[in-house]
């Protein structure tokens, strides 16, 4: 009886998973979720992930495409109803509450400030440790963008931790 | 020489190589500024990896592993089931467990395998009349449970399941009778089939079964998915182990192992004859 590689691989990745998930989404309720939703999405398209090819590559695009997916889905809803109620929290960077924002420590709110797009190449590159090219294959961008995006990323971080950089 | 931020940054991620590693390399030890730079630089993924490794340090939620358990077991179950030829790229059904209702069934087949043991120490004679209605309407699937799967406790010997490592370790010494059983291996029940092999019905949790020993070892012969492994149609709770019980009832030769018998049979390393 064979084991499952693509099964136990996935369970190996569990804890990386989960620390990605927080780096993008900086809340633990929406990082658990986004947990779950990727682990059923990779689990249910099993069959499009090519033997051979990195595992946590493909696991971390599904994630952050859920990631944007959700971002979009709450900005529309925002849209939406901002006209009618004012001050609905989309969880989003310069949307969180004074007492999140204390959780979160100086590092965790510099990082929530960023613009979605510049964190996630923060994340994957400096925290992840992904190479320029992996981590722009997983964003789906130019390399050259990727690069930009965590340059300007990185620029604000220090700016706002230098003292304590 | 001048270094371009963008050198520079590429310098402190490796991605630098060769010639243009060794080029930044000497303009920053010459340059104490540069130097500076590429210091915040560190301290910055320094401080980021600081902040969210506590996270990858959490243990994982049950959740997230047992729904990878349940779809590792769901595909074992249909490759020896029902994998059709040619078609590699079957599409998988897409079933996603609610956990929730997953611990519940647990917990109820938990409370439901108790009843069945007092039942059996209560009055066994009853327990197999009554069981009789069920192996009307049983169907039990050949599941391989990713439980023991995961923890080499079933292997593949001359086409057989044979139990391994902590399952085997438990058909051996655990006693239905004793109704102690530490989790996550509960005995049932114990009995002897035609032949004069000692089976006992066992209880993992996830995945429930029948072994048999036979030539000194234990044979799989059933097992049953629990309810975390079956998704979409969740049995009623202890259904798993009333399946086992008639199928017991079916492959038994007269009533199963009281407590006095099957402390014996145990003693005997279960060796049927």
């Amino acid at each position: 009886m064979s084991t499952n590689p693509f099964c136990e691989e996935l369970t190996a990745l569990l804890p990386r998973l989960r620390r990605f998930a927080r780096g993008l989404t900086h809340d633990v309720a929406d990082a658990d979720d986004l947990c779950q939703q990727t682990v059923e999405r990779a689990l249910r398209s099993r069959q499009q992930w090519q033997e051979g090819t990195r595992l946590d590559a493909w696991v971390y695009r599904i994630m952050r495409n859920q990631w944007i997916d959700e971002v979009r889905a709450r900005t529309r809803r925002s849209q939406t109803f901002t006209h009618e109620e004012e001050g609905v929290d989309v969880g989003m960077a310069g949307h969180r509450d004074a007492e999140n924002q204390v959780e979160l420590g100086n590092v965790g709110r510099a990082l929530a400030r960023l613009p979605d797009d510049q964190r996630e190449a923060v994340v994957l590159v400096l925290v992840e440790g992904f190479a320029y090219k992996e981590a722009a294959e997983i964003i789906g961008v130019p390399q050259g963008t990727l690069t930009s995006r965590l340059g300007r990323g990185r620029e604000a971080l220090l700016r706002e931790l230098g003292e304590q950089a | 020489m001048s270094i371009t931020d963008a050198e520079l940054m590429a310098f402190v991620d490796g991605e630098l190589s060769g010639a243009d590693a060794e080029r930044v390399s000497a303009a920053v030890s010459a340059d104490p500024g540069l130097t500076a730079r590429i210091e915040d630089e560190r301290r910055l993924r320094t401080m980021l990896g600081d902040h969210l490794a506590p996270i990858a340090a959490e243990p994982v939620p049950e959740n997230l592993t047992l729904m990878i358990a349940a779809a590792a077991a769901e595909e074992t179950e249909q490759d020896m089931t029902d994998a059709p030829a040619g078609d590699p790229i079957r599409e998988q059904p897409a079933r996603v467990l609610n956990f929730a209702t997953a611990r519940a069934q647990r917990q109820a087949d938990a409370r439901a395998a108790k009843t069945v043991r007092a039942a059996l120490s209560g009055n066994a004679r009853r327990y197999w009349g009554t069981s009789a209605a069920i192996a009307a309407s049983l169907v039990l699937g050949l599941v391989l449970g990713s439980q023991f799967a995961d923890r080499g406790g079933v292997i593949e010997r001359d086409g057989a399941l044979v139990a391994s490592g902590a399952l085997a370790k438990g058909l051996d010494t655990q006693l239905a009778s004793a109704g102690t059983d530490a989790m996550p291996l509960r005995m049932l029940a114990s009995f002897r089939r035609s032949g004069g092999d000692f089976c006992r019905v066992f209880d993992g949790g996830r995945t429930s079964g029948i072994a048999c020993k036979h030539e000194g070892r234990w044979t799989v012969e059933r097992t049953v998915a629990g309810a975390s492994v079956i998704a979409g149609e969740y049995r009623q709770a202890g259904s798993a182990q009333g399946e086992l019980m008639a199928a017991a009832q079916g492959m038994a030769e007269g009533e199963p192992l009281d407590a006095a018998q099957e402390q014996a049979a145990q003693t005997k390393g279960w060796r049927g004859n």
